[in-house]
C-alpha cells in the first residue's frame, strides 16, 4: 500500500466506525495518521494497537473496533460493507457532538416560558397549576406536559444546595485567603487591615434516572418519562435510562425539540415498549456497563417502577446493593403507592426495599414535587 | 514489530514490569508524538506502576500528582510562601512605604513554592509526570490542567508566564469512576489495561516474588482468575496477586488449601460483603477449579 491509499484506508475506516457509533473524529483520524508513521506498517497487531491508542478507543466501543479491523486491514481490498452501507450516520455520534448547547436552544422550553409569563400576569394560571399538580398521571394530555415543565424549571433553584469542595473567592465568610490578602496588605503597608475571604462554591447535584416502560406502568409511562425528560433539563448533569425486557441509554434521544415529538421518538427506539419487565436484568446491566462511569457519591439514583418483576429477586437485590454503594442516595418512585390499598409486595419490590434509601410515591406531580429537596446532591 | 517498541518492552520486563505489545507500543507513540499517555482500568492492574518504571527507563525524575476531590490550583501549581512574605513585607515596611515595590518584593519567584505541576514544567532534565486517579479532580481542575498539558506553559499573575525547558513526559490514569471529558481525553493517546490472563500474572508474580514456587504462582494466578469471575464489588487486581504472594512466602506456604485461603484472604478481598460472600465451600469449590484448570 502507498502512503497516500493507507491515509484514505484510515479515512474510511473511521468513517465505518463513526457509522457503528464510536465517536471518531478528525483529531483521531490525524493522531491515527501520526500512529501510523511511527510503526511497522507489515505488523498487523502493531497497526491494531496504534490506532486503539490513537483513536482513543474506550472499552465498551473496543469490541466493535476490534471486529472492525479485523475485517478491514487484511489487505482483502475495499470490503463490502463500504458499498452496501450508503445510510446516513447513526444518530448517537452526532446527538452527542451537538449536545452541548441543550438548552439555550431549547423551543419547548423557551416557549413554555413565555406562556408561563402570560397567565402569571392577570393569575388565573394560579389554580390551573394547583389542578395540574393534583392531577393524575394518566389523565395527562399535550399541554399538561408542557405545563409541568415549566413547573419543574422552578425547582431547578431548589435543586442546587450542595458545596463544592474547591474553594473560590468571596465578600466576607468562609476561609481567609492569604494570597489575597497579602495583595491587599501591601497597600496599607504590611499590615493585614482588609482580610480576603475564600468559600466553597454551590454544585449542582447528578441525576441518573432509571425508568419503567414495562406494560403494567403504561398509563404512567408517558408521563414519567417527560418527568425524567424534565429532570435533565434543569440540571446538566443528568442521566436517563429506560427499561422493561431490556436497558436503553436515553439521555442522547431526550435532547433539542418538542416533547411530544421526543415522546415519540422515544417509543420508536425503546425497544418493547410496554412489555414484560426485567427489573433485576435491566438493572444489573446498569450496573455492569454504565454505574461506574455514571454514579459516584454525588450523584442521586431514582428509579421509577411499580417493582413488578418477572425476573429473580436475588439478581434484583444484588443490583440494587451495588448501585445504593455506589451513590449518594437512591430514590424509588412508585406510581402505585398512589393507591392506598398497594402494599409493597410485590417480590420484586419486596427484594429491592432493602437497598432502597427512599420509598416514594409518584402518582401525580404533588407527589414528585415533594421528593424534589431529596434530590440535592 | 518496530525494533525501537522490541526493546522497550524488553526494558521494561527487566525493571519488574511485564509489558504487553499493547502497553509497550502505547508508551512509545506518546513519547515519539510528544502526547500524555492516559491509562485507564481497574485498580491495582497496574497504571501508576508504567510511570514509575519508565521513569527509571529514562533515567528521570518521577513527579507525581495525586488527584482528589477539591483538589485546586494552589496545590498542583504553585503556592506562595506566606510566612516568609510576612515577614519581608514587615522588613522592606520599614525601607519603602511605596505600594507597588512592596508587592514587586514579596511576590517574586523566590516566594513562590513549586508544586508538582510547576516543578515538572521548570525540572532542568525532562521528568516523567503522572497525574495519578485524574477521575478524582472535579471538572474544573480537568479544564485547567487541559491548558498545562497543551502549551506546557503556566502563567502566574504575579510574576508572568514560565514556559517549560523541556517538556515532561506525561502519564495520566483514570480507575474511570466517571468518563474523562473528551477535550482532555483528546489531548491523550489512550491504553486500556485489563487485568492479566492467569499466564501474565504467572509471569508478574514469578518477576516481583520470585521466592515464590513456580505451584505457588500458578494456583493464586488462576484462582484470581476465578475470583474475578464472579461478580465481586472490589475486584483485585495483578497488585493483590503480588501482595498475596508475598504474604505466602512469609508464612512458609508453597501452594493454597482452603484453610490458607482463609487465612490470607484478605490480602486479595477488601470488602465485608465479597468476604461474606466467600465461604469455605465456595473456596473449596474455587480450589477444586483451579486444580482441575492446572491439570489440564
Amino acid at each position: 500500500m502507498k502512503g497516500g491509499d493507507i491515509v484514505a484506508h484510515l479515512v474510511l475506516f473511521a468513517r465505518e466506525l463513526r457509522r457503528l457509533g464510536v465517536a471518531v473524529g478528525m483529531k483521531e483520524e490525524i493522531d491515527g495518521v501520526e500512529a501510523l508513521t511511527l510503526i511497522d506498517l507489515l505488523d498487523r497487531e502493531e497497526v491494531e494497537i496504534g490506532l486503539r491508542s490513537a483513536f482513543r478507543i474506550r472499552p465498551d466501543d473496543r469490541a466493535q473496533f476490534d471486529a472492525l479491523f479485523a475485517e478491514w486491514w487484511v489487505g482483502k481490498g475495499v470490503p463490502r460493507k463500504l458499498i452496501e452501507t450508503d445510510k446516513p450516520a447513526q444518530p448517537s455520534s452526532t446527538a452527542r457532538e451537538s449536545s452541548g448547547s441543550r438548552e439555550s436552544r431549547d423551543p419547548v422550553l423557551q416557549d413554555a416560558g413565555t406562556e408561563e409569563l402570560r397567565s402569571g400576569e392577570g393569575n388565573p394560571g394560579y389554580s390551573d397549576r394547583v389542578l395540574l399538580r393534583r392531577k393524575p398521571f394518566d389523565e395527562y394530555d399535550g399541554d399538561d406536559l408542557k405545563a409541568m415543565i415549566v413547573l419543574m424549571r422552578r425547582l431547578k433553584l431548589r435543586l442546587a444546595t450542595r458545596r463544592s469542595r474547591r474553594l473560590v473567592a468571596t465578600r466576607g465568610r468562609g476561609v481567609v485567603d492569604l494570597r489575597r490578602s497579602l495583595r491587599r496588605a501591601t497597600e496599607t503597608g504590611g499590615d493585614l487591615v482588609r482580610l480576603a475571604w475564600r468559600k466553597r462554591p454551590v454544585e449542582e447535584p447528578r441525576l441518573v434516572l432509571l425508568c419503567d416502560t414495562s406494560g403494567s406502568m403504561d398509563s404512567y409511562t408517558r408521563f414519567l418519562l417527560s418527568f425524567v425528560l424534565s429532570l435533565t433539563r434543569v440540571t446538566r448533569k443528568a442521566e436517563a435510562f429506560a427499561f422493561n425486557t431490556e436497558l436503553t441509554r436515553l439521555t442522547e434521544l431526550l435532547s433539542g425539540g418538542d416533547v411530544l415529538r421526543i415522546l415519540g421518538r422515544l417509543a420508536e427506539r425503546v425497544p418493547d415498549w410496554s412489555g414484560g419487565t426485567r427489573i433485576g436484568g435491566c438493572l444489573a446491566d446498569f450496573v455492569g456497563r454504565f454505574q461506574r462511569t455514571l454514579v459516584d457519591t454525588r450523584t442521586v439514583v431514582i428509579i421509577l417502577s411499580d417493582g413488578l418483576d418477572c425476573g429473580e429477586p436475588e439478581e434484583l437485590a444484588r443490583a440494587m446493593r451495588s448501585i445504593q454503594r455506589a451513590a449518594r442516595r437512591v430514590i424509588w418512585l412508585n406510581p402505585l403507592m398512589g393507591d392506598s390499598r398497594y402494599r409493597p409486595l410485590a417480590r420484586g419490590m419486596a427484594a429491592a426495599l432493602p437497598y432502597v434509601d427512599h420509598f416514594e410515591t409518584a402518582h401525580n406531580l404533588e407527589s414528585l414535587e415533594r421528593i424534589i429537596p431529596l434530590l440535592a446532591a | 514489530m518496530r525494533p525501537e517498541i522490541l526493546e522497550l518492552q524488553e526494558s521494561m520486563e527487566r525493571q519488574g514490569y511485564v509489558a504487553s505489545r499493547e502497553i509497550a507500543t502505547s508508551v512509545y507513540l506518546a513519547k515519539q508524538m510528544g502526547r500524555p499517555l492516559l491509562v485507564e482500568g481497574d485498580a491495582g492492574v497496574g497504571k501508576t506502576e508504567i510511570a514509575r518504571v519508565m521513569a527509571a527507563i529514562w533515567d528521570t525524575e518521577l513527579i507525581r500528582l495525586q488527584c482528589y476531590e477539591g483538589l485546586d490550583v494552589n496545590t498542583a501549581l504553585y503556592e506562595w510562601d506566606y510566612q516568609r512574605q510576612l515577614l519581608q513585607l514587615k522588613i522592606g515596611e520599614s525601607r519603602t512605604t511605596d505600594s507597588e515595590q512592596l508587592e514587586e518584593l514579596i511576590f517574586s519567584r523566590k516566594y513562590v513554592l513549586e508544586r508538582p505541576l510547576l516543578r515538572a514544567i521548570t525540572a532542568d532534565v525532562a521528568p516523567v509526570l503522572l497525574i495519578d486517579e485524574i477521575d478524582r479532580a472535579d471538572d474544573g481542575f480537568e479544564a485547567f490542567l487541559l491548558e498545562v498539558l497543551s502549551d506546557f506553559q503556566i502563567t502566574i499573575p504575579e510574576l508572568g508566564t514560565i514556559k517549560a525547558t523541556h517538556r515532561p513526559y506525561v502519564f495520566l490514569t483514570s480507575n474511570r469512576t466517571r468518563e474523562i471529558g473528551d477535550a482532555l481525553r483528546r489531548r491523550c493517546l489512550y491504553l486500556f489495561l485489563e487485568h492479566p490472563d492467569p499466564d501474565k500474572e504467572i509471569r508478574i508474580i514469578k518477576s516481583r516474588v520470585p521466592e515464590a514456587s513456580e505451584r505457588l504462582a500458578a494456583e493464586i494466578a488462576f484462582f484470581m482468575k476465578e475470583l474475578r469471575g464472579r461478580s465481586l464489588a472490589r475486584v483485585p487486581g495483578a497488585a493483590e496477586s503480588i501482595d498475596w504472594a508475598n504474604a505466602m512466602v512469609h508464612l512458609h506456604r508453597d501452594h493454597l488449601d482452603r484453610e490458607t485461603v482463609e487465612q490470607t484472604l484478605g490480602c486479595v478481598v477488601k470488602d465485608v460483603h465479597d468476604m461474606r460472600e466467600l465461604g469455605p465451600e465456595v473456596i473449596e469449590e474455587l480450589l477444586g477449579r483451579v486444580r482441575q484448570e492446572l491439570s489440564a
